[in-house]
């Protein structure tokens, strides 16, 4: 009986224990689902972070002609005298802005030229998505009239203002949306790439020599016993060794400033350990029998190793891989010194920028943290995660199945 | 009656202990030599020499001449690869790769640098053929040799083996993992393929021995106690260890 009892005890124990974490991870997601699933668009990911402002007049050739603009029934309020419809929005920056959400192709807004110095005269059109800022009207005097952003007050408004007092369009003030991520997306697509690309062949074959060639003497000890210290080196200090160490050789590839290029070496550098521990037990795990029967048959070394050995260690490597994958994502304190805090649009290798993971300590470390956002780039951190989870596994089938 | 090795004072160290005791003796070929003794008696050990799989065993030294063809193996001059390709090996357990039946006969010609399909077809009928393997397997030759069952698996072994055209085949307990039906047909398989090849095989089973060896060497603590033609060990053993050993007094 009293055996029983303590049986159940321990029973209870793993159950809770495993109960909680299950609703931790809920929680998580729960908080990050509730705060950031409302910000997710197609906006968000494939949109600028920073907002640009642009200026444009009608173009002098543009005839404007009421009966040719159609309708509308979408969301919003619209001027079926101006073909533009409007709505108010809040960004991801927490502003609250009047946005365009459609604009009919005849449409004075969509034959424009920009006043911008520099892009003077370049043809624009009024996108979706962009928030007015002032426009400048003529009245039925023919009077020039600023409809400055306070006068505008909501969409509403400021359509019936044009509707009412409007005879022509003269320009548009107005801003793209911003608080995208893409920038980001490519930047952490770059890290990931450049960290994988050297960090897989030097660590895959240092755990082949480790494994398969060096024999049990004190220089290959040691070399295990370093690899497994460097494992537990805080993130941040390799970021220090990157930026003393790598930026010179970044600065032969040309690279001027901290840069991904940096940032990816740095992480692949990271990744080694992992790398080389994971292939290493995938060696582990690959029966000696294989070899032996490799050998028998007067394959040589490098062939019982490329022809056997490796193919049966595949899925090992490959989890290896996801756990250098989910490393690179994750990674932020060692990519602050190393690829820069500078949310960059546009990210080249040789370029500033941030990982998703680094964007939302951006975000966060200013004057006003924007929750929203920070947790909707965590949801798509995770999206992406489980894609490459996915995906990995896919291609291990794969490979295995080709083996078979 | 040509010898196929020739071999001279083998003594075998892993690390301080000595695994095998000035072994001499000579392998004659297409014959079938069997190895027997209890567990631990140096056989497996004396085999493994034969193409230098030993060499693989770390803190493994060997000292004696084994000679092959005029040449010590274990002279520096000896290719080892080339070695293996001439003296193929069959393991305890069955240890087909994780590839296609048809990959793994492939598997030694196409280190070799065999390229040509017709070759490689070729070579991968008559192996499976010659070890009547050919009639449960031809319909497919593209499936997982993991799939056979343990007693095809050890053919499919055995053809891997004989894909290389060795000289000479060493068979370590090859049936021992194996039922009796299975091993049967790998005996059967022994004396048909000694008119081409020079078999070893050790074996923990006497009466395997005396079914199809032309020679047997009993061993015993590391050391040769006797070898002679199968039929004299087995009627007339001239040491009294072998006697009890082959009568079951002990072992």
């Amino acid at each position: 009986m009293n055996r029983l009892v303590k049986d159940n005890i321990l029973k209870g124990i793993t159950y809770i224990a495993s109960a909680l974490s299950v609703i931790v991870l809920a929680a998580i997601l729960w908080y990050l689902v509730s705060n950031g699933l409302s910000l997710i668009s197609s906006d968000l990911i494939v949109g600028d972070y920073y907002a640009t402002t642009e200026n444009a007049a009608i173009s002098n050739d543009y005839i404007y002609d009421e009966s040719a603009i159609g309708e509308y029934t979408g969301e919003g309020y619209y001027s079926a005298k101006w073909g533009i419809a409007l709505e108010d929005i809040t960004t991801a920056h927490n502003d609250e802005e009047i946005s365009v959400v459609y604009v009919d192709p005849n449409s004075p807004f969509m034959h424009m030229n920009s006043l911008v110095s520099g892009e003077d005269g370049m043809a624009l059109s009024l996108t979706e998505g962009s928030s007015i800022q002032n426009i400048y009207y003529l009245d039925e005097a023919g009077e020039t009239v600023f409809l400055s952003r306070v006068k505008m007050a909501d969409a509403q408004n400021t359509i019936a203002v044009l509707d009412a007092n409007a005879t022509g369009i003269v320009s548009i003030n107005y801003e793209s949306i911003g608080g995208g991520i893409r920038g980001s997306i490519f930047a952490t697509l770059y890290l990931i790439g450049i960290s994988l690309l050297i960090s897989l062949p030097i660590g895959i074959s240092s755990a082949i020599y480790l494994h398969e060639y060096a024999s049990k003497n004190k220089i290959n000890s040691l070399i295990r016993q370093g690899i497994d210290t460097l494992t537990g080196v805080p993130s941040i200090v390799y970021g220090l060794m990157g930026v003393t160490v790598l930026f010179p050789v970044t600065q032969l590839a040309g690279a001027t400033s901290t840069s991904i290029l940096l940032g990816g070496l740095t992480l692949a550098i990271m990744l080694l350990p992992t790398i080389i521990r994971s292939t290493e037990e995938a060696l582990i795990v690959v029966p000696q029998s294989l070899r032996d029967g490799s050998l028998s048959l007067g394959a040589t070394k490098s062939q019982t190793i490329f022809k056997v050995v490796l193919p049966c260690a595949v899925n090992g490597i490959l989890t290896g891989v996801l756990l250098g994958i989910g490393r690179v994502i994750g990674e932020s304190a060692a990519l602050v010194y190393t690829t820069s805090t500078v949310i960059n649009d546009n990210p080249t290798i040789l370029s500033q920028g941030t990982s998703l993971s680094l964007m939302i300590w951006s975000i966060m470390s200013g004057e006003q943290p924007n929750y929203e956002l920070a947790s909707a780039i965590s949801l798509i951190i995770l999206v992406i995660v489980f894609a490459i989870n996915f995906i990995v596994k896919i291609i291990g089938k794969r490979l295995a199945k080709s083996f078979v | 009656m040509e010898t196929c090795f020739d071999v001279k004072n083998i003594d075998l160290f892993y690390g301080d202990k000595q695994a095998l005791k000035d072994v001499n003796m000579e392998i004659y070929k297409n014959r079938v030599t069997a190895f027997i003794g209890p567990s631990g008696c140096g056989k497996s050990t004396f085999i493994r020499c034969l193409n230098r799989m030993n060499d693989l065993i770390e803190g493994c030294k060997v000292s004696g001449e084994i000679i092959k063809d005029g040449l010590d193996i274990y002279s520096p001059k000896q290719d080892i690869v080339d070695l293996r390709t001439r003296v193929g090996m069959v393991f305890q357990k069955p240890n087909p790769f994780p590839m296609s039946i048809y990959d793994n006969i492939a598997y030694g010609p196409r280190c070799q640098g065999l390229k040509d399909k017709k070759k490689l077809d070729e070579i991968v009928t008559t192996s499976l053929k010659q070890v009547a393997l050919y009639d449960e397997v031809a319909d497919r030759l593209g499936d997982s040799a993991i799939g056979l069952s343990g007693g095809q698996q050890q053919r499919l072994c055995i053809a891997r083996c004989i894909a290389m055209s060795p000289e000479v085949i060493l068979m370590d307990e090859p049936t021992s993992a194996l039922d009796p039906i299975s091993t049967s047909k790998i005996e059967d398989l022994c004396l048909e393929l000694k008119k081409d090849y020079t078999i070893v095989i050790v074996t923990h089973n006497m009466q395997q021995a005396a079914r199809i060896s032309d020679y047997t060497a009993f061993f015993l603590l590391g050391e040769v106690v006797e070898m002679d033609e199968t039929d004299t060990i087995f009627s007339h053993p001239k040491d009294k260890r072998t006697e009890n050993y082959i009568t079951g007094r002990f072992g």
